[in-house]
């Protein structure tokens, strides 16, 4: 059992407050970890990044470590990292590149460091914030309440498949495309052999969570020349498994469920004006009037909703 | 009998709990208000309590009802009346998935559409959803009946047990080790007999009754690709 969330606003603005409101009303769903997928306003050059160190000693030799990384390829650092340490055995951190050459390649390059410091998203507007402890807990740390952007995803994290550490936690970024995120809510049965075939295609995984799949598998698809939608149609047959789960892009909100109907999704959708939710008491705590509610209770469904109401490429 | 006006809000839903249980007692009818689709709402209700819920509810409403009359005004989440006992239970618009899970007596009416396995595992008792109810409808249901005037979703009675699940209007596909019967005269007049109360008998409803093959009874070899389909 975990809660996922999505939201779209009608115009750029707080997402982040009403994320945290959608994930604190879902916190009996899973308090292990928390985390928060947002877009923000979208740069036309170069990324930001997030991500976290797992040895505070050398945080100092780590970043510089990533950094000449980055500068390998072409890119550099727009200002000086932002670094967060608290009493947790990590830190995380928050960087703005200009663009390296070869996204993917430098990616795969980053990835050589992954058992000391990891990118956790890189995107033109995403940026994924996670970490263990509940909704109002991640948020403080954080400062997701006063993050501005157009749509954004959340999570709360009950872990069944893999350990519960501040990285295993959702969402996930579709690692290495920009500005793709997951929430998942479920179990994926056959990860482990899609895993190897994405791998065998240069795919890397950082975490031994089954939900990380989901995110490379359907961005694999589109790099491939499917659609979105065509893409989440397609991930009913072939993924096994329980799971409700929405993927996110600068264009909108994607989701997929499975065909037995097991996770369900209730969305409130006043025009474009948009919040989705496992449960409807959480979507209740944006919109409290007593409304119209959508709940997406049937077997192998798929939908996809635009930012801004623009319909998402077909 | 005076009315009791019960505020939901964000309150810890034990302290509302408690409250309606207490008003319960006092014989008042109870009105509880600004609901947000909270769960757990009316858990465990004494007989004879009268209650309404103003808008929609969450999980879980009136469960282990033993008696009560409820009457939700809008839509209900999941497993609305879960194990009651005994008690009426009606849902004004939608009910969301499981409604009436494992429930042992009584009457769950539903004037909107139910969701996905509608009736799971129920041991007794009747439900009846004016629209149509979802996916894999009556799964593993024990006893009782289940009703549908406005046709089912896919694998409608699957996997039953000695449950009844009787439908008029379209039903999208069969569950595993289902079978068609037609109704008698007198099974007709039983369920006609359960809808005259709620309005709704109507002799001209076209009934496809469905019972279990008793295949899945016993797990046997030769069956286990329909053991698989489930």
């Amino acid at each position: 059992m975990c809660g996922i969330a999505g939201r779209i606003l009608n115009a750029p603005g707080k997402v982040g407050r009403d994320l945290v409101e959608l994930m604190d009303a879902q916190e009996h769903r899973g308090v292990d970890s928390t985390g928060f997928a947002i877009y923000g306003p979208p740069r036309d050059s170069g990324y930001v990044l997030r991500g976290m160190g797992f040895d505070k000693a050398a945080i100092d030799a780590d970043v510089a470590d990533l950094v000449h990384v980055i500068r390998d390829h072409g890119a550099d650092l727009k200002a000086d990292p932002q670094l967060l340490s608290d009493s947790a055995a990590h830190y995380c951190f928050r960087m703005e590149i200009s663009d390296p050459r070869d996204l993917a390649a430098w990616v795969a390059d980053a990835d050589t460091l992954t058992d000391r410091i990891e990118i956790q998203s890189c995107g033109r507007s995403l940026e994924i914030i996670k970490d263990v402890g509940g909704a109002a807990a991640v948020a403080d740390k954080h400062g997701v309440r006063e993050m501005e952007g157009s749509h954004g995803l959340g999570h709360a994290r009950l872990a069944t498949e893999s350990s519960v550490l501040p990285n295993a936690s959702h969402p996930f970024w579709a690692r290495p495309f920009s500005d793709v995120a997951i929430v998942h809510n479920g179990q994926i049965t056959d990860y482990y052999t899609w895993r190897e075939k994405l791998e065998r295609q240069g795919y890397r995984f950082l975490t031994g969570n089954d939900s990380e799949l989901i995110a490379v598998w359907v961005s694999d698809q589109m790099k491939d020349g499917l659609s979105m939608e065509q893409a989440l149609k397609k991930s009913i047959t072939s993924i096994d498994g329980v799971f409700t789960f929405m993927i996110a892009n600068t264009d909108g909100i994607g989701f997929a469920k499975d065909r037995f109907a097991m996770k369900p999704l209730v969305v409130i959708d006043q025009g474009g004006d948009i919040a989705m939710a496992t449960e409807e008491q959480a979507v209740r705590r944006v919109f409290t009037d007593e409304c119209d509610v959508i709940n997406y209770d049937g077997p192998s469904l798929t939908g996809l909703w635009g930012v801004g109401n623009r319909a998402m490429a077909a | 009998m005076s009315e009791y006006i019960v505020d939901v809000g964000q309150r810890h839903i034990r302290e509302v709990n408690e409250e309606i249980q207490e008003a319960c007692r006092r014989g008042d009818r109870i009105r509880v208000v600004n609901t947000l689709s909270r769960h757990n709402l009316g858990v465990g209700l004494p007989p004879g309590a009268e209650l309404y819920f103003e808008g929609s509810v969450g999980y879980y409403c009136g469960g282990l009802n033993t008696g009560a009359t409820v009457e939700i005004e809008r839509n209900a989440g999941w497993a609305v009346g879960e194990g009651m006992s005994d008690g009426h239970i009606t849902v004004g618009g939608y009910a969301g998935m499981s409604v009436g899970a494992a429930m042992m007596g009584g009457t769950i009416h539903v004037k909107g559409d139910a969701g996905p396995r509608c009736g799971v595992a129920m041991k007794a008792g009747n439900i009846v959803v004016e629209g149509r109810i979802g996916y894999q409808s009556g799964f593993m249901a024990h006893s009782g009946r289940i009703i549908a005037l406005g046709g089912a979703g896919d694998s409608c009675a699957d996997a039953l047990w000695s449950a009844e699940v009787w439908v008029a209007g379209e039903v999208d596909s069969y569950g595993v080790d289902v079978v068609v019967k037609e109704p008698t005269a007198e099974e007709v007049a039983e369920v006609n007999a359960i809808l005259e109360p709620l309005g709704l008998a109507d002799s001209s409803h076209n009934w496809r009754k469905m019972i279990s093959g008793e295949r899945l009874w016993y797990f046997e070899s030769r069956d286990a690709s329909a053991w698989l389909m489930i």
